[in-house]
């Protein structure tokens, strides 16, 4: 992998130079052709490691539907870890010199830095290079307040990730794994429960990664904002893995949506089934998740039709500063659209999907699998961080209050909470984040 | 700089604080569940002063009913045995702790093949059932320090009560019969389509062979007299299984009640709860049949 990192890593940055030498020296044309080559190089490689097997497979097999029979043994091929994050990285730095977001960096090493940032390249957050290189371009000075915060960050990911998404995973993994032996209720509970498992789990890596960067003295995109407090899919995808989004949405939805402007709406509806796709096969390559794309990307398209898609849709708040009774609906109606989404996203491949979708209506009468331990410790775990996120999401001002001598303490008296909570109900048997297969 | 070592002693004191007050309350519930697990590793460790004791994993909790060995042999019985594929780490580590206490005069252990073979599924880590107990003995926390908690569990009693909150608030409203002294009954019949016999294929394991003569060593340094015991399945491996204990047993003249391959049980789907266990008729029964048999072996000088 590090042969492969550095390979890749010395060609963007030898491109990158060609085309901030080519802008300079006013050859558009050369710029373009370096800027695509770029692109080549970068889903070559994704493509390489990551689909070759599978679109090999697909053909194979829809071959031997019409009746063309082809042998076929699939390649061992070892994919790198982080693969998908930091080919996004790389791509991203030609193509921001290009546009002139960014101009050609003369240090190999602080661009090596920027792609191998070992807080972010096993799972993100995608930075982008115009911050973080401009980071490394400034003295960074021991400073308490930065390691304080980051380390604060540091432990509450690790209470979403080892108190939450770990304890979830006992239960989802029980029942999803031995789906044919439980109950209708135990499937949908177990699937209900799977988009907090991902938010916690992922959350709690994102913030891990932005605590260890602070520490250091560097700020990283941000990769959660709430995502469940969301009416509807564009709000959700806004605010859930923001720089994978984010990253799409400029550098694969903006350019495709310019090119299909002449065909109106229907040229943005494409647009977005196009970056949909993407996402969901960013993820892996198996139908499943070519399907969980086309499935966000159809919710989106009434929104397209309503005119709800460009519009910023505000929640409306009671007197108390809560959201009002039909907004709590609509996003209780979106996390089960998630939901629904992110079962095609567990399965391991279309079969499984459809057993467990077909085996929910055949198992209404069994009973509840009801693991105590397991449900209570992670339910508890859980309100503490929707007390959180409500907190942050809606009364950013109200702190939890303390009197005012404790106030003084309040990073000591988190910490060292956060420290026991994490003993009391943390998991701690080397789970893999969900995220690392990515 | 030194604000930050200020803002780490703050921290640190009161993670001590925090962690003490919530471990100690922790404690007291967990001595006082009447939820079984709870209930009866607290027991075993803490309370019982029985002249017999039964030690082993799930096979011994459920197949050994005291209260006929009293009433057959007139001493006190207690089944210390947990569920769980415990094996010789929990074991000597259990009696460490006991004989920090007294000192039983019969030890009657069931052995299975995860006390001296390397069971991936089944290791040190199953030592760390004694958390709440660290520090307690010598060989208590040689185990945990086999188990790589030891030092964890010195640092923060809460982390000794990791996950178990729920099960120690409603531990109070638990439903372990004290009557049956550590005897769990199963009931049901075991279903026996597609039972097969339970292999081995794994190498014996020095560490955990050293670790159950240490066992046979501190028994004999008491007095006490261990005896060896296999109950039945409901199939049987065609491998021999049992060789390695029965050599053993023999090297340490320990006796040694082999029933593995008992007619009386094995194939009765009746007696039995799943391929592995009696259910409460079989569990009845075979102590019945086994309290007769040491009725001739307890008391009489170790052979």
């Amino acid at each position: 992998m590090t042969a492969l990192l550095f390979i890749l890593t010395l060609a963007f940055w030898l491109i990158g130079r060609e085309i901030d030498k080519s802008i300079e020296q006013g050859k558009e044309h050369k710029s373009s052709i370096l800027t695509t080559l770029s692109v080549v190089v970068g889903i070559g490689a994704l493509f390489y490691f990551k689909y070759l097997n599978f679109f090999i497979g697909s053909f194979v097999a829809a071959a031997n539907i019409v009746g063309i029979h082809i042998s076929w043994t699939a390649a061992h091929i070892i994919v790198p870890i982080g693969l998908s994050f930091f080919t996004f990285k790389l791509m991203s730095y030609p193509l921001d010199i290009y546009h002139g977001k960014i101009s050609h960096d003369q240090n190999f090493f602080d661009f090596a830095n920027y792609i191998a940032f070992f807080p972010t390249i096993l799972s993100g957050p995608i930075d982008r290079p115009k911050p973080f290189l401009k980071q490394l371009k400034q003295s960074r000075l021991f400073n308490s307040d930065n390691l304080m915060v980051g380390f604060r960050r540091i432990l509450w990911g690790m209470f979403l990730k080892m108190c939450i998404a770990d304890r979830m995973d006992l239960y989802v993994s029980a029942v999803w794994n031995n789906y044919e032996h439980h109950s209708a209720i135990s499937i949908v509970y177990a699937s209900l429960l799977y988009p907090l498992q991902m938010y916690a789990d992922f959350s709690g890596y994102s913030e891990m990664a932005i605590g260890v960067s602070l520490m250091l003295g560097f700020k990283v995109a941000e990769n959660f904002k709430r995502p469940f407090f969301t009416i509807n899919i564009a709000n959700y995808w806004s605010r859930w893995h923001m720089s994978l989004t984010s990253w799409l949405t400029d550098y694969v939805f903006m350019p495709l949506n310019i090119k299909l402007r002449d065909w109106g709406t229907n040229g943005t509806i494409a647009a977005i089934m196009l970056n949909m796709t993407f996402i969901g096969m960013w993820h892996g390559a198996d139908w499943t998740f070519f399907l969980f794309g086309i499935y966000h990307g159809l919710w989106y398209i009434p929104l397209m039709l309503n005119g709800q898609f460009f519009k910023k849709t505000k929640i409306k708040l009671n007197s108390h500063g809560w959201p009002t009774y039909p907004f709590v609906l609509k996003m209780i109606g979106n996390y089960l659209v998630v939901t629904f989404g992110l079962i095609l996203f567990h399965s391991s491949d279309i079969i499984e999907f459809w057993s467990v979708i077909c085996r929910i209506p055949e198992a209404w009468n069994g009973s509840f699998f009801f693991d105590m331990p397991t449900l209570v410790n992670a339910a508890l775990c859980s309100i503490a961080l929707i007390y959180v996120d409500i907190q942050e999401e809606w009364f950013p001002n109200k702190k939890l209050y303390l009197p005012k001598r404790a106030e003084t303490w309040r990073w000591e008296l988190t910490v060292a909470l956060e420290i026991v909570a994490i003993l009391l109900f943390g998991i701690f048997d080397n789970n893999q984040f969900i995220y690392f297969q990515f | 700089m030194k604000k930050l070592l200020v803002h780490i002693v703050i921290v640190a004191s009161l993670f001590f604080v925090f962690d003490r007050a919530l471990g100690l309350g922790l404690k007291y519930m967990y001595v006082r569940s009447n939820a079984t697990d709870e209930y009866k590793i607290s027991y075993s460790n803490e309370t019982t002063r029985d002249s017999i004791l039964f030690f082993g994993s799930s096979r011994c909790l459920h197949h050994y009913v005291p209260a006929i060995f009293e009433k057959e042999l007139g001493i006190g019985c207690y089944n210390v045995a947990d569920w769980g594929i415990k094996n010789i780490y929990y074991h000597y580590g259990l009696l460490g702790n006991i004989l920090s206490r007294y000192t039983p005069k019969t030890i009657i252990f069931e052995i299975h093949p995860c006390d001296w073979l390397n069971t991936p599924f089944s290791g040190k880590e199953r030592a760390t059932s004694l958390a709440p107990y660290c520090g307690m003995s010598k060989a208590c926390d040689d185990m945990l320090k086999l188990s790589g908690q030891y030092w964890p569990y010195q640092l923060s009693m809460v982390y000794r009560y990791s996950g178990s909150l729920p099960s120690l608030i409603t531990g109070k409203y638990g439903s372990m019969d004290r009557s049956l002294k550590g005897w769990k009954p199963l009931e049901g019949i075991i279903d026996t389509m597609g039972i097969k016999a339970e292999e081995y294929p794994f190498p014996i394991d020095r560490e955990r062979v050293k670790i159950l003569e240490q066992f046979i060593l501190v028994c004999q340094q008491h007095h006490i007299q261990l005896i060896f015991i296999e109950s039945p399945m409901y199939v049987c491996s065609k491998q021999d299984v049992f060789k390695f204990p029965h050599d053993l047993a023999g090297k340490h003249q320990i006796p040694f009640l082999d029933h593995y391959h008992d007619s009386d049980f094995v194939g009765h789907p009746e007696y039995f709860y799943d391929f592995g266990h009696f259910n409460k008729k079989g569990a009845e029964k075979y102590s019945e049949k086994i309290a007769h048999e040491l009725k001739h072996i307890i008391g009489s000088p170790i052979q």
